[in-house]
């Protein structure tokens, strides 16, 4: 009896299930939400001058504006802040009742003045007890440096003469500006590799399962050894997962998403799957019931988000040759269609090969101690304790 | 005595649980480690106060050596700008990507033809960028005022057309902030402080299905039901030693921001608002326990639950529509965020809370009702 003989089974039994399908579909529901997020960020950005990733709540902040001559309110963009025009005394009182963050006074005929070139004198009250009066300062000070901008520009337009020769400005610039490739590359390629992480509960109700409705003995009295059953079983999920994988690619394809090479990310994916699941198993082998392994699996997937994208955020803005050791950054530079070393993709296999190897070997080592499965459980320093002087291990 | 002894219970059941308590020195970490990132995003992305804290070694910029003496070099200096000088521009723009944000290419016999190349991958563009505009700009203005025959009184009033004077008021109650920085203040009261303080209602929801659905799986739910002792107080036996210690984990929370200098306001409106949405969360939980057969069951539906609460609860954050405007004044998280980051709040606001009050109110009620009905027992 082989391994595959209990992939097949596993396999079965999940198709079958019609809860699975269920949670499969579901899950399906939750990319086509994550989808709508997604078109939504790239329309928020794609739509806007600047780009910025920070929350976008009108009336996050008040304002008074006394301006009679109109100057600075046609000007001020009111996204996050609730202008309101008021008087000097009603606004100053505002501020002392903390109904407001501040108060921007304007000259009225400012208008006049600084068409005919002279300074005017603008006064921003600020109440120093409301942490957002930086909002209120930066964005007044941002609408009065374009107009300052604009103003010095007609004014000294009108006063130099014709002849003068000004320094010409090119600009170019390389790249894509970093909140944009955010968006565009790495929510996307957490949108790819998210069912790895959705079927963590498959491996941990196939090996803890086992032990909770105790038929962990039959299956160890089988003719098959316990690395067999521990790998049978993983690769049944890793099976799933790339059942998964594909849907969701070929959902994106069709959803208008630009994905260069899809096989060779299909590939990538399939592979970082199997280490995943090697952890899985590991948390699987040791804890003692749902509830525990359920928590451990938060725990350990803590981890592996961290592992997968802290590095795609390094390669964004260092090009950095070590952030090629997460998978979710090569796949990241395969579907953006960059041309990739072979060195590349030999660090990104070598992680994969290694955590691969040592998680399946800590969790069939694991599944064949008898104390773990039957108890009484050892803790996870006498664990150590063994593996460090090689005893049981 | 009866309510007190099940709460009890419960209580010491969750305190005893060192995953449960894993769970919340996590948040701890979650906690210091948001904090941290909009910490050095915010002085990353503002020129003031990268000056400030005198982190302007990482804004390199390449200049070919012939601009050593020039106007434009001192424009760019004074912009605090790391210079890299290199004999040939063309080995500036080679390094561009990798050690240089930017190069600054010029003529220095003429003093025209300014080149700018910046990336604009590198996280430092947006300040590298406004930074050179700067230098640029000015260099160009002069160099325009140069030939007008103007004295420096009339070139300093066409530069700078506008005077603007900020006047601090209230100074004796100073907002006792960790980072005087718009975009701090905006990622830390407009997303992190309601996802932080919601933490412990996710966990919560995790916690009643445990609870119930484990009752029923130990096949104990029977003797407890059995017990003379209504369904509402079941209920709220369970859920109350719950609710209390998702509250206890928010208000830590409170008190830990409040120590890293991102003071709550009006902790007791947000105590309010917290306790009538941890009810929903706790009915939601409840809800779904009623439902599954299994604790497996119950983590995968509670999953999938909280990953449209989230979307719900923060994608609001984020719209910029103004149509929307006038639902977003309802969802709880946009009411958070304004009592949090307010220190007086208008009695709108207070109001806006209402209809999450309500509906929490209806959750939990629902289930009070489908509980006594059902008595969650599907034998």
């Amino acid at each position: 009896m082989k391994f595959t003989s209990i992939t097949k089974w596993e396999f079965k039994n999940t198709l079958k299930s019609k809860k699975f399908m269920m949670i499969f579909f579901l899950q399906l529901s939750v990319l086509f939400l994550m989808i709508i997020i997604f078109n939504s960020f790239v329309t928020n950005i794609e739509s806007d001058n600047s780009v910025s990733i920070t929350p976008s709540l009108s009336g996050f902040a008040s304002m008074d504006v006394l301006d009679q001559s109109g100057l600075f309110l046609k000007l001020i963009n009111p996204a996050d802040i609730s202008i309101v025009p008021l008087s000097y005394n009603a606004s100053m009182s505002n501020i002392a009742e903390g109904k407001t963050t501040g108060f921007l006074y304007v000259p009225g005929n400012a208008d006049q003045k600084i068409r005919s070139g002279q300074t005017i004198d603008m006064t921003i009250y600020l109440d120093s007890s409301d942490p957002k009066s930086s909002v209120v300062r930066d964005e007044v000070n941002s609408t009065t440096q374009i107009i300052s901008q604009s103003y010095s520009n007609t004014l000294t337009d009108s006063v130099v003469p014709q002849n003068t020769t000004i320094p010409t400005v090119k600009q170019e610039s390389t790249g894509e500006s970093l909140p944009l490739q955010i968006i565009k590359k790495v929510m996307l390629v957490i949108l790819l590799f998210l069912p790895l992480l959705l079927f963590g509960n498959m491996i941990i109700d196939t090996v803890v399962g086992e032990k909770e409705r105790k038929t962990g003995e039959i299956l160890i009295a089988m003719p098959m050894s316990q690395a067999q059953v521990i790998i049978g079983k993983s690769m049944a999920v890793v099976l799933t997962i790339s059942l998964q994988v594909a849907m969701w690619l070929i959902i994106l394809l069709i959803a208008g998403f630009h994905i260069d090479n899809p096989l060779l990310v299909f590939i990538f994916i399939f592979l970082t799957s199997i280490p995943i699941i090697g952890i899985t198993s590991v948390v699987a082998a040791y804890s003692k019931n749902f509830k525990e392994a359920g928590i451990g699996l938060s725990i350990a997937y803590m981890g592996i988000v961290g592992f997968l994208v802290v590095p795609v955020l390094l390669y964004l803005s260092r090009k950095s040759f070590i952030a090629n050791i997460s998978p979710m950054t090569i796949v990241m530079r395969i579907f953006s269609g960059e041309s990739i070393p072979p060195t590349d993709y030999g660090i990104s296999l070598a992680a994969i090969l290694i955590v691969s190897i040592i998680s399946y070997w800590i969790a069939i080592k694991l599944f064949e101690r008898d104390d773990i499965m039957f108890g009484p459980r050892p803790g996870i320093l006498r664990l150590i304790y063994d593996l460090i002087t090689f005893k049981k291990f | 005595m009866k309510l007190s002894a099940l709460a009890k219970k419960e209580g010491q059941d969750i305190l005893k649980n060192k995953i449960y308590l894993g769970v919340v020195f996590v948040q701890v970490f979650i906690l210091l480690g948001t904090f941290g990132i909009a910490l050095a995003t915010s002085i990353a992305s503002d020129p003031a106060l990268l000056d400030q804290y005198g982190a302007t070694s990482a804004l390199k910029v390449g200049v070919p050596d012939s601009i050593q003496g020039s106007q434009l070099e001192s424009d760019l200096q004074k912009q605090n700008l790391n210079l890299t000088y290199y004999k040939n521009i063309s080995d500036a723009q080679q390094s561009i990507g990798t050690t240089l944000v930017a190069v600054v290419g010029f003529n220095s016999t003429t003093g025209q033809n300014i080149t700018v190349k910046t990336d604009t991958s590198n996280v430092f563009y947006p300040v590298v960028s406004s930074k050179i505009n700067n230098a640029v700009n000015e260099y160009q203005t002069q160099k325009k005022l140069a030939s007008s025959g103007l004295s420096n009184t009339e070139i300093q009033r066409i530069i700078n057309p506008i005077n603007l004077q900020v006047v601090n008021l209230n100074e004796n109650h100073p907002a006792n902030i960790a980072l005087d920085s718009s975009y701090f203040v905006e990622i830390m009261y407009g997303f992190i402080v309601p996802f932080i303080l919601l933490l412990p209602f996710f966990l919560a929801s995790n916690i009643v299905t445990d609870s119930i659905v484990g009752e029923r799986e130990r096949k104990t739910f029977e003797v407890l039901l059995m017990t003379p002792i209504s369904s509402s107080m079941v209920m709220l036996g369970k859920t109350l030693p719950i609710l209390f210690f998702s509250l206890i984990q928010s208000v830590a929370w409170i008190i830990l921001l409040d120590l890293l200098k991102v003071p709550i306001y009006n902790p007791l409106f947000m105590f309010i608002m917290l306790f009538f949405m941890g009810l929903g969360f706790i009915g939601i939980g409840i809800l779904l326990s009623m439902f599954v057969d299994s604790t497996k069951e119950a983590n995968s539906a509670i999953t999938i639950i909280l990953v449209f609460a989230t979307f719900i609860l923060f994608m609001p954050l984020f719209i910029k529509t103004s149509y929307f405007t006038p639902i977003l004044n309802y969802i709880p998280t946009i009411i958070m965020v304004k009592i949090g980051s307010t220190p007086n709040i208008g009695p709108d606001i207070l109001i806006s809370g209402l209809p999450t009050i309500l509906l929490s109110i209806m959750i939990f009620g629902f289930t009070v009702k489908y509980f006594r009905r059902e008595r969650a027992i599907r034998l």
